[in-house]
C-alpha cells in the first residue's frame, strides 16, 4: 500500500478534535442501525405512539366520567411526554450499549483509543436524536387526536426536560454497568428499572394517591418532584422552582453516583475478564 | 549510538480466575518490525496474556508498556499505536464494510480515512466487497476485513489472535502475504497467535511457547525446536500439550 494513501489522510490524536471525531463516529455507527434495523423503531415512534393515544383515551374517558373536563386528559399527556423524556434517553443509552454485546463489538472497541466517557457521548449524542423523534410523536399525536399542546407546560418544560434527561442517562448507566458486571442476564432492567420507577413517581397522579406504604420512597425519587412540578403548571401556577431544584439536585447525586458505579463495574469486568463473556 | 526501546514490554504478568491460575508470570518483549509468535497448547494462557497486553483485562501483577505508554493509566494513548484483529469476532450485521473501517478509521484519528480503507480493501484483494453488509461476508473475508479494520491507522504493533483460525488455504495464505507485504512496507511489529505451526514457520521469526501461564521457550523457531530435542514447531507443540493434558 502506498503511503501516500495516508499521507492525504489527516490524522488527529489528542485534544478535543480527536475525541469529537471518535463521538461522532460512535453517534453515525448507531444511526445506521437505527436505519437497517426496523425493530428499533418500537421504542422511538410505535410505543410513543400507542402510549398517546392509551392515556390520551383514558384521559377522555375519565373526564366524562367525572366532569373534570380538560384537565384529566392534558395531565395524563402531560404525564406520558414527561416520561417518554426520561425513558428514552434511558432506553438510547442502555440499547446502544447493549448493540455492541449483540453485535460482538465490544472487543473491537475497547482496544481503540475510544475512551469510555467518549463511548457515553457518541450514544448519548445519538440518543438525542432518537428523543427528538419520540418527543415529536408524543407531541403530535397528543395534538392531532387530543387537541394537547406540549407547549401548555410553557417555559417550565425546559428545566423539567433537562432533570429528567440526567434521571434518564444516569439510570442508562446504572444498567451498563449491570451488564458489564453480570452479563446479558441484567438487559431486561433496561426496561424494567423504569418501569419500577414510573408508578413511584406519580407519573400520572399526585403521590397522595399512592398506599401510604409506598409515599416515602415516591418522595425520595427526584422523577416525583419532575412530575408534581409539570402537573403545577399545566394546572396554571407557578413554576415551582423549589420542586425543581430539589429534582435537580437528586439527579445531579444520582448522576455522580451511576457514573461512580459505571467506572466500578469496568474495572470489575476488566479484572475478572469478563470479556469473555462478549466475543 | 541510544538503543531501540520494545514496542512492546510487558513485565511479570500474573492473572488467576476464581481458583485458576491463567498466567503465572509471563515477561514478553517485542521489538519494533519484529514478527514474533505467541504460542501454546489450549488453556495455555495465551489469549488471557494477550487481553492484558491490550488493556481490556487488568492484571493482578506485573506492568505492561506499549510504545512507552504505561497501561491501564494512557490506555488510549498506547492503544493509537497498536492494532488489534481476532479471527473469531464477527462484524457489526448492519454496517457495511466500508461504514465499519471508516468508523475504525475515526477512532484511530483518522480524518477523512476514504483513501486508507480503499488502499487495505486493495491490499488484501477484497475491494468489491467494501459495500457489503458485515454479515453477507465468509469467515475468511470478515478475517480480512478485521485485519484492514487493525491496519487502517498504520499501527507500530499488530496483534492478531488466530486470525487463520478455520480458514480455508487460499484465504489463509492471501492472510499470510498479505500481513508479510504489511510488515515489509510499513514496518509493523507483529504479533501473533495461531494454532498452525507452518503458518508461524513462515511469518514469524520469534516465537514464544506458553505452557501452564508460563514462557517455557524463546527464540528463533529452530532454536526451539532444537532445544526441545525434535524438528519442528508441531512437535513442540505436541510436547507441550501433552505435558499440560
Amino acid at each position: 500500500m502506498s503511503a501516500d494513501a495516508w499521507a492525504s489522510s489527516d490524522v488527529i490524536t489528542d485534544g478535543w478534535r480527536a475525541s469529537a471525531l471518535r463521538i461522532t463516529a460512535v453517534a453515525r455507527r448507531h444511526a445506521y442501525v437505527l436505519q437497517r434495523a426496523p425493530q428499533r423503531w418500537f421504542d422511538v415512534v410505535f410505543w410513543p405512539l400507542v402510549d398517546t393515544i392509551l392515556f390520551g383515551a383514558l384521559g377522555v374517558q375519565l373526564a366524562r366520567a367525572s366532569h373534570g373536563g380538560h384537565t384529566a386528559v392534558g395531565g395524563l399527556l402531560a404525564g406520558i411526554l414527561l416520561f417518554h423524556v426520561v425513558f428514552q434517553a434511558e432506553i438510547g443509552l442502555s440499547t446502544g450499549f447493549m448493540e455492541e454485546t449483540w453485535d460482538r463489538n465490544l472487543l473491537n472497541l475497547l482496544v481503540t483509543p475510544l475512551r469510555e466517557s467518549e463511548y457515553v457521548a457518541g450514544v448519548v449524542l445519538f440518543g438525542l436524536g432518537k428523543l427528538a423523534i419520540a418527543i415529536t410523536t408524543v407531541s403530535v399525536v397528543a395534538y392531532a387526536l387530543f387537541a394537547f399542546h406540549a407547549t401548555d407546560l410553557g417555559p417550565g418544560l425546559i428545566p423539567l426536560v433537562a432533570v429528567l434527561l440526567v434521571i434518564g442517562w444516569s439510570v442508562g448507566l446504572v444498567v451498563i454497568g449491570l451488564i458489564l458486571r453480570v452479563g446479558q442476564g441484567a438487559e431486561i432492567l433496561a426496561w424494567g428499572l423504569l418501569a419500577i420507577v414510573m408508578p413511584l413517581s406519580g407519573t400520572f397522579y399526585p403521590v397522595s394517591a399512592l398506599p401510604g406504604l409506598l409515599q416515602p420512597v415516591a418522595h425520595l425519587l427526584p422523577t416525583t418532584r419532575v412530575f408534581t412540578a409539570g402537573r403545577t403548571v399545566l394546572a396554571g401556577g407557578a413554576i415551582p422552582w423549589g420542586q425543581i431544584a430539589w429534582g435537580a439536585l437528586g439527579a445531579v447525586v444520582i448522576a455522580a453516583a451511576s457514573v461512580w458505579w459505571l467506572r466500578r463495574s469496568l474495572a470489575a469486568f476488566r479484572a475478572r475478564g469478563s470479556i469473555s463473556r462478549h466475543v | 549510538m541510544g538503543t531501540v526501546a520494545p514496542i512492546l514490554r510487558a513485565s511479570g504478568l500474573v492473572k488467576r480466575y476464581r481458583r485458576t491460575l491463567a498466567v503465572a508470570g509471563v515477561d514478553l518483549e517485542v521489538m519494533p518490525r519484529e514478527r514474533v509468535a505467541l504460542l501454546g497448547p489450549n488453556g495455555a494462557g495465551k489469549t488471557t496474556t494477550l487481553m492484558m497486553l491490550l488493556g481490556v483485562v487488568t492484571p493482578d501483577a506485573g506492568t505492561v508498556d506499549v510504545a512507552g505508554y504505561r497501561l491501564p493509566r494512557h490506555r488510549s494513548e498506547a492503544a493509537r499505536h497498536v492494532g488489534f484483529a481476532a479471527g473469531y469476532l464477527p462484524l457489526p450485521e448492519r454496517l457495511r464494510v466500508r461504514e465499519f473501517l471508516t468508523m475504525f478509521g475515526h477512532l484511530y484519528g483518522l480524518v477523512d480515512p476514504r483513501r486508507a480503507v480503499a488502499a487495505g480493501l486493495e491490499r488484501f484483494d477484497i475491494a468489491e466487497l467494501g459495500d457489503n453488509m458485515g454479515n453477507e461476508l465468509s469467515s475468511g473475508q470478515r478475517t480480512l476485513v478485521g485485519i484492514i479494520k487493525a491496519t487502517l491507522h498504520r499501527p507500530s504493533l499488530l496483534v492478531l489472535d488466530e486470525p487463520t483460525a478455520s480458514l480455508d488455504p487460499d484465504v489463509a495464505r492471501r492472510v499470510r502475504s498479505g500481513l508479510e507485504r504489511l510488515c515489509a512496507e510499513e514496518g509493523t511489529a507483529l504479533l501473533v497467535t495461531s494454532h498452525d505451526m507452518l503458518e508461524v514457520e513462515r511469518l514469524c521469526e520469534r516465537v514464544v511457547f506458553i505452557s501452564r501461564g508460563l514462557v517455557v521457550a524463546d527464540g528463533r523457531p529452530s532454536e526451539v525446536a532444537s532445544s526441545f530435542g525434535v524438528e519442528g514447531l508441531e512437535e513442540v507443540f505436541v510436547h507441550l500439550a501433552r505435558g499440560q493434558a
